[in-house]
């Protein structure tokens, strides 16, 4: 092999290192930076890369007397998250000289998390990255019904727009346990472990672990699959419920992961495979079948693999899982979502969870795609 | 030119196997994420005379009870019990045979989980049997 064809093998094998996807895609922030590693930034926008799933900005900061530059590499919200906020991609420049306040990186790379981006010419504090619900209307707005006086799961009337979201929990913890997580389900106190739900033994050891290791194995940033089970109803970028009442059956959409959709039938159908491709296959959203109760859609759910974290946090599950979901629209801005889990695989004994979703009326639901693990 | 296009090709085929073998070393492998013993898994018990140093274990898991076979349909012994101990993730197969002359062989398997949360996990320690036999013992999740 002469110059000439080494130097194009090289070239090819840089192009190859510079395309290798990121470990961590969109992801639980201390599950790559630490908490315990603050970290202050001065310096200049190098470059801006506005894309999902993390918004990052590159900046040069000195070091050093001599005035050497080393470059950082911050990492923010998802787009969505930072439009909610008030940012948009023309919010920094390459140029602006600005002030990160943040935590760096568990590996001593030369990234931060950021907390605070402050812009050092005017002080103005450009990162604030808490996204509130709308606020509730002072007297709760009607449930909205079908004209067979059925309550309306999915939207409000016909032609206008709206989603899910806010969920009141976004990870599952039995009904009456106090336990602190933050928003991706990882506990403030991993004392609290064994009061989360009533894990056997090998499920609370491997929860534990989960929880050690930051949720970093979460295979629904790890490698995109699907949230199946209640998980769906616990993304922050929401969910659309879509009534098909001519085929008797909901499509619950989510605006997150890999924008799959489950479906759950409402035709009095059993729960053995009926469709081509789901026939006794164990399935990421398993099988589910609904029937009204007054109100309130009762889905029953079974047929789930193990491939996939069933919520955020990691709590195990088997493929023995069964799942009771109520869905009920107490008034117009609220869906009450009631879950029952039984899973005698990994649980001592069946026990319940329950949250509320905030209605985000005339707004499409945001799209936000894990892309196979590219950030 | 025909010499330059040969060593082209040479040249892509081997980035293409580079960056083939670059992403497959760095994107994670599809996890089983239920109860860790659950699943097939393949190796060796090192010095076995009596069934040969292969070796392929099928197990499940019903909520209480770890059951399985050891060399389904060739030699098809049942594990009479096992276990799981959380803590340090330690393993312990029992499982009655018989030896090609018919006579019984009782094997113990003790190992250890290692990378818990990998699909592709592994259990290595030690087996024995009641005739002296015993030697290293390592599987790995399929």
């Amino acid at each position: 092999m002469n110059l000439r064809v080494l130097r194009g093998f090289f070239f090819v094998a840089a192009f190859a290192v510079a395309s290798t996807p990121l470990v961590l895609a969109h992801h639980e922030p201390l599950a790559k930076f630490d908490d315990k590693k603050p970290v202050t930034l001065t310096g200049v926008v190098s470059l801006v890369d506005w894309r999902n799933p993390h918004v990052h900005v590159f900046m040069n900061v000195k070091t050093g007397a001599a005035g050497d530059l080393a470059n950082w590499a911050i990492e923010l919200e998802s787009p969505i998250d930072l439009e909610e906020s008030g940012w948009s991609h023309d919010t920094l420049h390459p140029g602006d000289k600005i002030t990160v306040e943040g935590m760096a990186a568990r590996n001593g790379s030369r990234q931060a998390w950021g907390r605070s981006v402050v812009v050092s010419t005017t002080g103005r504090k450009i990162l604030n990255s808490t996204v509130a619900p709308p606020p509730m209307p002072l007297q709760a707005h009607p449930t909205p019904r079908w004209p067979d006086g059925q309550p309306r799961l999915g939207g409000a009337a016909a032609g206008t727009q709206g989603y899910w979201a806010f969920p009141s929990a976004t990870a599952l913890v039995e009904s009456g346990v106090n336990a602190p997580m933050d928003a991706w389900g990882l506990l403030k106190n991993i004392a609290d472990a064994p009061k989360v739900a009533p894990m056997q033994p090998w499920a609370l050891k491997l929860y534990t672990e989960r929880q050690r290791r930051f949720l970093q194995d979460d295979p629904m940033y790890l490698n995109c699959k699907p949230p199946g089970g209640p998980r769906q109803f616990q993304l922050s970028p929401g969910l659309q419920l879509v009534e098909d009442r001519t085929h008797q059956r909901v499509f619950v959409l989510i605006g997150s992961g890999n924008n799959n959709y489950r479906i759950i039938y409402t035709d009095g159908r059993s729960h053995q495979g009926q469709v081509g491709g789901d026939d006794e296959n164990p399935l990421f959203y398993g099988r589910s079948v609904a029937r009204w109760e007054g109100d309130t859609l009762v889905a029953d759910t079974r047929g789930f693999n193990e491939d996939f974290w069933f919520t955020n946090g990691g709590l195990p599950h088997t493929d023995q899982l069964k799942l009771i979901e109520k869905l009920s629209r107490p008034n117009y801005d609220t869906l009450k979502y009631d879950l029952s889990v039984d899973d005698p695989g990994a649980y001592t004994r069946p026990w319940s969870a329950s949250w509320t979703l905030r209605w985000v009326a005339d707004r499409e639901m945001p799209r936000h795609l894990c892309q196979e693990n590219r950030s | 030119m025909v010499n330059c296009l040969g060593k082209l090709k040479v040249v892509l085929a081997a980035c293409g196997l580079l960056v083939v073998c670059m992403q497959l070393a760095v994107v994670p492998v599809t996890a089983q994420e239920g109860h860790p013993l659950k699943g097939s898994w393949l190796g060796t018990w090192a010095g076995n005379k009596a069934l040969g140093n292969d070796v392929l274990i099928v197990m499940t898991w019903d909520g209480k009870n770890i059951t399985g076979t050891i060399n389904p349909g060739t030699d098809n012994i049942p594990i009479k019990s096992a276990s799981l101990n959380p803590e340090g993730w330690l393993v312990h197969i029992e499982a009655d045979a018989k030896d090609k002359a018919g006579s019984a062989l009782t094997f113990v398997i003790d190992g250890k989980i290692e990378n818990l949360p990998l699909a592709s996990r592994s259990i290595t320690g030690t087996w024995k049997d009641n005739k002296g036999g015993t030697g290293a013992f390592r599987i790995g999740r399929q």
